[in-house]
């Protein structure tokens, strides 16, 4: 990081004192100053009376400086030259404009004529020039150190922005803003829509301003790119545009460069490479650049703040990404179950594979779990095992490779790469069904509704019968008399109710994995608690409170008896069924927490936030453990890859991104949907991924393929539609990347859960909108 | 980026919220004497204020699963606020903006909308029948796709046939963006609209018919033709009658029913016997297009007629099947005309006027002649009556037999008589003496010709019908 001194050619002695002062504390304090001399006049040292303390006395003197200044501000935007300019037309005016002289005086006294100057001569078209010359530099300047100098015109424009509206040129923060934001909102459309909004200085406590205020916005930058800048920014060589004018060189220029330089100073930082400009991979800036300080956790001992979550990736040590290993006396139960079975597989080895280049935990840095296992873990350890013989391989490399698609092979190849889907569509929703989910067996599909309760359908037809009101718990001790104590008729649906907001997320149970029907539900809700519902009475067993706000996703652990939460409150939790308050919170998101996800060996969580970040931490002791910074807006929707190796999340801008767990870095980024993606999963093989969304379809992609978009003017060999070939509209597909498999539209059913079966087949729910919706 | 984000900030800077508009409520207010100044900074505020709450309202929009906002969402997200919700608002019954008559004194005051509030009258509301509960949610499971393949069944939306209206529509109202800051949504390049017509028409064909579609047209049509095994054909056509999902073969099947019809009936000559027995099939395949009910066979139904008409007034026909064929054919058209002539009202005239046209130019042979009449008689009684009676068709018919012929077509024409008035069970002949019925004779031999009137003389009553049928309708 470098610091740069800003030259001033020999400034008066009073001048640069309170122009150093100004410096140092910007704008912002020296304008506290005239408010409080305004307001205290009798006051001598107004300059550092600016304490929060004095904070609501000053709202109320601003807008009565407002009040007085703003015929001259008027005057002065109107005939485009600085009318305030002039020091003693200034005095003048103010003496004369109704404000109480002796305050005045004293304020002016107090500050000094060139004082005086530098803060009512505050001219919005400085900075209007300045950007403007900016702008013109860095579209002037070389090819090869454009792309480079191109991301600092964000930045200085969000702070010259936030000045102008700081100081109250309101009418001219507009004009800036509509002559310079075009320009920039093909990348920052949503942070420049936010910033519309803001217009008045109280306004400036909004998140985001805020945020960008007191972090640092990082920009990465060659060192002959840097020093190019500094000389420009110093003496004004070089890139001028034609035909500028008196630019630089005269007065106004020099105060824009000035106006620069402050925000270069304050606001930003740059991380200076010595690699070669061009060798930057083109999507490299949205992770290494921009207001990520403050995303990047501090590191172990809370010292050293790491720069880039590389850095921080790589400072938090090596992953244990392999299979949670097998209770030795399960494994040999399960063995003897197997050969007992008779089935081929009998003599092989049950414990789950090691993928290469993973390690596998100690079963002692695994959750606690209970010491023995029960009928239940060795039934689903037996299913496990004969699933995997009976699954269907996706193979979908083998699609990628094949480059002709009408050779007669590609239907076959199809047929191997990719799955079959069950679509379960919901009508009749009323208000909307925000989440579902099917249980691991595939017997029950649990919906969430918008009007508060919860919804489980039997798959198979099959009677979902409760425990009767009249049933007396102390009679019923063995399994016969409750089985007497159930219901005698049911339907094959039942409506669990209990919460008071709307249901944002359901689970099932895994622990009886593909052997059983699950035994446990989860329920979050807008209520800010979470639910457990008993699959065998049917009823609400306990109510998790501890959450303050919105629990927006809830997911059991693998192993069961452990789930995390997501919540608005900018947590994830870690709770167990057992007990009533949470286990653990994991903080640090800078925004709502939208969901979460457990890696398959139960280590680690993954969240996905609204501060356009994903993080994956450490179960057992809470702290963060890798940064993923890439995404261009909020997460909405996560998936592990049943191998361990990969997390997949989906963002409001419309992107995939794969993400390496065990580097932190990114693969790539998967386009094509185009609305958001509201749920993921990935084949058993970890080879397929398939996600819905709100663009109503369901898209194959090829994990291991390369990706990328697609060159113009070449056919394209795979993205087939229904055996159609899709790539005729250039204009349009050009933004779907080469692993876009498969695309599979439904008719007006926005996706909301995919789900892959332990064998393979992909079940896929979502609501169907009837067209006469508004 | 991707460019899909090029979406400039709709809201004007400048606010959407107007200080005339906090002026307004200050005025209703009694605050008379709001500054410029005020009212604007003011306006900047609710816009941001209100700004606020919409983001908020906007991650429970997202959290919903939904594309819309509604008011539960707003609700929400002032309760997360810490603000006390506006009660009253539900998403069932949005409020409807109505627009306020123009007030004539103030021609400033621009448009004025207001909520329509609906007065209830407890005791009509309390008279009437229980409000019905709504269908609880429900849900339903097919196949979106079948190893990689997405099968074209009802379910699933229509692959190719981009043009067709409905898609259109689907495309305008293609999903939906969340949020206020989304980039507009680009067309999902699976239904994109125009893109049929760029490629030549030749390609396109290849491309619609699905393998499985292609597949069961050559099983179809080679188990129909030519004929040979009954049951492998009673289940084709059943098949044909009543499976769902064939809408993209309906071109083709109508193409080959067309051509077939040619192929038979230009062979020089008069036809075979098993001839006759291919032109059967392929009306019984256009009568069971026409019952199956998931098929939109309107579009194609000019071409469906030109066989059917083909086989009804095709001269040389195999006397052994002729008038089974022409009835056949007659029965088939008079069930394409119920289904579609309220649909297709300019239909049944048209068929009409070629029936005629076959009925009474001269020159036509007997066949022609007996599959007009037929025809018309598919048509309905009214095409008969002014056919036969009022065109002068029977009587031109018996003056082309010869006395006591019972050709084929005399008996088609004596059917269509009957459907005109039916002839009694027990008839009384007009006796000759009887003046009265000696005038019935004069007028039937006017109407029907001598021959015909002969025919009909030995019924007196039918007679008397078939003439007060045509004194009543006739001019």
């Amino acid at each position: 990081m470098q610091q740069m001194e800003v030259e001033q050619e020999k400034p008066p002695e009073v001048e640069r004192m309170i122009l150093e002062y100004l410096r140092k504390r910007g704008h912002k304090n020296a304008e506290q100053a005239l408010r409080d001399a305004l307001n205290l006049p009798a006051n001598e040292q107004a300059e550092d009376a600016s304490t929060e303390a004095s904070e609501p006395v000053q709202t109320v003197s601003d807008e009565e400086l407002r009040k007085h200044l703003v015929p001259f501000w008027e005057r002065k935007e109107g005939s485009g030259d600085n009318a305030l300019s002039d020091g003693d037309l200034t005095m003048q005016s103010l003496l004369t404009g109704g404000v109480t002289a002796p305050s005045v005086t004293k304020l002016l006294e107090s500050i000094g004529p060139g004082g005086v100057d530098e803060i009512l001569s505050v001219d919005p078209t400085d900075r209007h020039e300045g950007f403007r010359d900016l702008e013109a530099w860095v579209d002037g300047s070389l090819d090869m150190y454009r792309p480079e100098f191109r991301p600092i015109l964000f930045p200085i424009f969000c702070h010259f922005y936030l000045d102008l509206i700081q100081l109250g040129f309101r009418d001219a923060g507009i004009r800036f803003f509509n002559t310079f934001s075009p320009s920039l909102s093909q990348t920052h459309s949503r942070v420049l829509h936010r910033f519309s909004e803001l217009l008045l200085p109280s306004h400036l406590h909004d998140e985001l301003a805020q945020r960008f205020r007191n972090e640092k916005y990082v920009l990465r930058m060659s060192k002959s790119g840097f020093s190019l800048l500094v000389g420009w920014l110093t003496e004004g060589l070089g890139g001028e545009a034609s035909g500028a004018g008196e630019g630089f060189s005269g007065e106004k220029g020099k105060r824009g460069r000035a106006a620069i330089m402050r925000v270069v100073n304050n606001h930003l930082r740059f991380d200076v490479t010595t690699s070669n400009s061009t060798s930057v991979p083109p999507n490299a800036w949205e992770e290494s650049s921009g207001l990520i300080s403050d995303l990047i956790p501090s590191s172990g001992s809370g010292q050293d703040q790491k720069s880039d979550p590389a850095a921080f990736n790589a400072s938090a040590g090596a992953l244990k990404l392999g299979p949670a290993p097998m209770d030795e006396a399960l494994r040999a139960e399960t063995e003897r179950r197997l050969r007992e079975m008779n089935s081929p597989s009998a003599m092989q080895d049950v414990r789950p594979t090691v993928p290469a280049g993973l390690i596998s935990p100690s079963p002692t840095e695994l959750l606690p779990r209970p010491a023995l296992f029960k009928t239940i873990d060795l039934r689903r350890e037996v299913e496990r095992v004969r699933d995997e013989r009976k699954r269907l391989r996706l193979e979908p490399s083998a699609l990628a490779m094949e480059k002709d698609p009408t050779s007669s092979a590609v239907n076959a190849v199809r047929a191997r790469a990719l799955p079959s889907v069950c679509a379960y569509t919901l009508y009749d929703v009323g208000e909307g069904a925000p989440c579902s989910t099917f249980s691991q067996d595939s017997s029950l599909m649990a919906v969430g509704f918008s009007e508060s309760y919860v919804r489980v359908w039997n798959l198979k037809g099959d009677k979902l019968r409760g425990i009767r009101n009249d049933v007396d718990p102390n009679t019923t001790r063995d399994s016969n008399a409750l089985r007497k104590a159930k219901e005698r008729d049911a339907k094959s649906t039942r409506k669990l109710i209990g919460h008071s907001g709307p249901v944002y997320s359901v689970a099932f149970d895994p622990l009886s994995g593909s052997s059983a029907p699950p035994q446990y539900l989860l329920s979050s809700s807008a209520d800010a608690t979470v639910r457990l519902w008993s699959m065998e009475t049917m009823s609400n067993l306990v109510v998790y409170r501890g959450h303050q706000n919105p629990v927006w996703d809830v997911q059991w652990s693998p192993m069961g008896i452990y789930f995390a939460t997501a919540s608005r409150d900018k947590t994830a939790r870690l709770w167990s069924t057992d007990r009533l308050s949470a286990l653990r919170i994991y903080a640090g998101h800078l925004s709502d927490v939208d969901c979460v996800k457990f890696h398959p060996n139960s280590l680690y969580l993954a969240t996905g936030s609204s501060d356009w970040t994903c993080r994956l931490w450490d179960v057992q002791k809470g702290v963060p453990m890798r940064v993923f910074i890439g995404h261009q807006g909020a997460i909405s929707a996560l998936a592990m890859s049943p191998d361990g190796r990969y997390l997949a999340s989906a963002g409001e801008d419309l992107a995939i991104c794969l993400w390496d767990l065990g580097s932190g870095k990114r693969i790539k980024k998967m386009t094509g949907h185009t609305a958001s993606v509201y749920s993921m999963s990935f084949s058993n093989e970890s080879s397929l991924l398939v996600s819905g969304g709100a663009d109503w379809t369901v898209r194959c992609w090829d994990v291991k393929g390369a990706g990328g978009l697609v060159n113009r003017g070449t056919v394209r060999e795979n993205g087939v539609v229904n055996g159609i070939e899709d790539g005729k509209d250039h204009e349009e597909s050009s933004f779907e990347t080469v692993d876009l498999l498969a695309t599979f539209p439904t008719k007006r059913t926005p996706i909301a859960t995919v789900h892959f079966t332990s064998r393979n087949l992909c079940l896929v729910s979502g609501s169907f909108l009837p067209s006469d919706q508004r | 980026m991707s460019k899909s984000k090029g979406k400039a900030p709709q809201t004007q800077a400048s606010g959407l919220y107007k200080p005339e508009s906090i002026k307004d409520v200050a005025e209703s207010l009694n605050i008379t004497n709001l500054s410029d100044a005020i009212a604007s900074a003011l306006a900047s505020d609710v816009e941001y204020r209100i700004h606020q709450v919409v983001d908020e309202a906007a991650r429970f929009t997202r959290h919903a699963r939904r594309t819309m906002m509604t008011t539960s969402d707003i609700d929400q997200a002032l309760r997360v606020l810490n603000i006390e919700p506006l009660y009253g608002h539900s998403p069932h019954n949005p409020p409807t903006f109505k627009r306020a008559l123009p007030y004539p004194q103030s021609q400033a005051a621009g448009t004025v909308y207001f909520v329509e509030d609906e007065e209830i009258d407890f005791d009509r509301v309390l008279r009437e029948d229980k409000i019905p509960l709504p269908k609880p949610a429900n849900w339903t499971a097919h196949w979106l796709a079948v190893e990689g393949v997405q099968p074209l069944i009802p379910e699933n939306p229509p692959a190719i046939p981009r043009d067709e209206p409905d898609l259109a529509s689907a495309k305008l109202t293609t999903p939906p963006r969340a949020g206020p800051q989304l980039p507009p949504t680009p067309s999902s390049p699976g239904r994109s609209g125009n893109y049929g017509a760029k490629k030549p028409n030749q390609l396109l064909v290849k491309q619609v018919l699905s393998r499985e579609l292609q597949l069961y047209y050559t099983r179809l049509t080679s188990t129909l033709l030519p004929p040979r095994d009954e049951s492998m054909r009673t289940a084709a056509l059943t098949s044909l009658r009543s499976d769902a999902g064939l809408q993209t073969l309906l071109p083709y099947l109508v193409k080959w029913v067309g051509d077939g019809v040619v192929g038979v009936l230009r062979e020089a000559g008069s036809l075979s016997e098993v001839d006759g027995k291919v032109l059967e099939i392929l009306l019984d395949v256009i009568g069971a297009l026409l019952d199956n009910k998931t098929l939109f066979v309107e579009p194609y139904l000019h071409q469906l007629l030109p066989p059917l008409l083909s086989i009804l007034l095709y001269g040389n026909l195999h006397p052994t099947n002729s008038t089974q064929l022409r009835t056949a054919a007659s029965q088939v058209l008079s069930h394409l005309l119920t289904q579609h002539s309220t649909t297709y009202p300019s239909l049944s005239p048209r068929i009409m006027k070629t029936l005629l046209v076959a009925l009474i130019s001269p020159g036509k042979g007997k066949g022609t002649r007996e599959g007009a009449v037929r025809g018309l008689i598919g048509v309905g009684k009214e095409a008969v009556r002014k056919g036969l009676l009022e065109g002068g068709g029977a009587k031109l018919i018996g003056s082309e037999c010869s006395s006591g012929e019972a050709s084929p077509v005399v008996g088609a024409v004596l059917d269509a008589l009957r459907l005109l008035a039916p002839s009694s069970a027990q008839p009384r002949p007009l006796s000759p003496q009887n003046q009265e019925d000696v005038s019935v004779m004069t007028s039937l031999a006017a109407l029907l010709g001598p021959f015909f009137a002969a025919r009909v003389a030995p019924d007196g009553e039918w007679g008397r019908t078939i003439l007060t049928v045509q004194t009543t309708a006739g001019p």
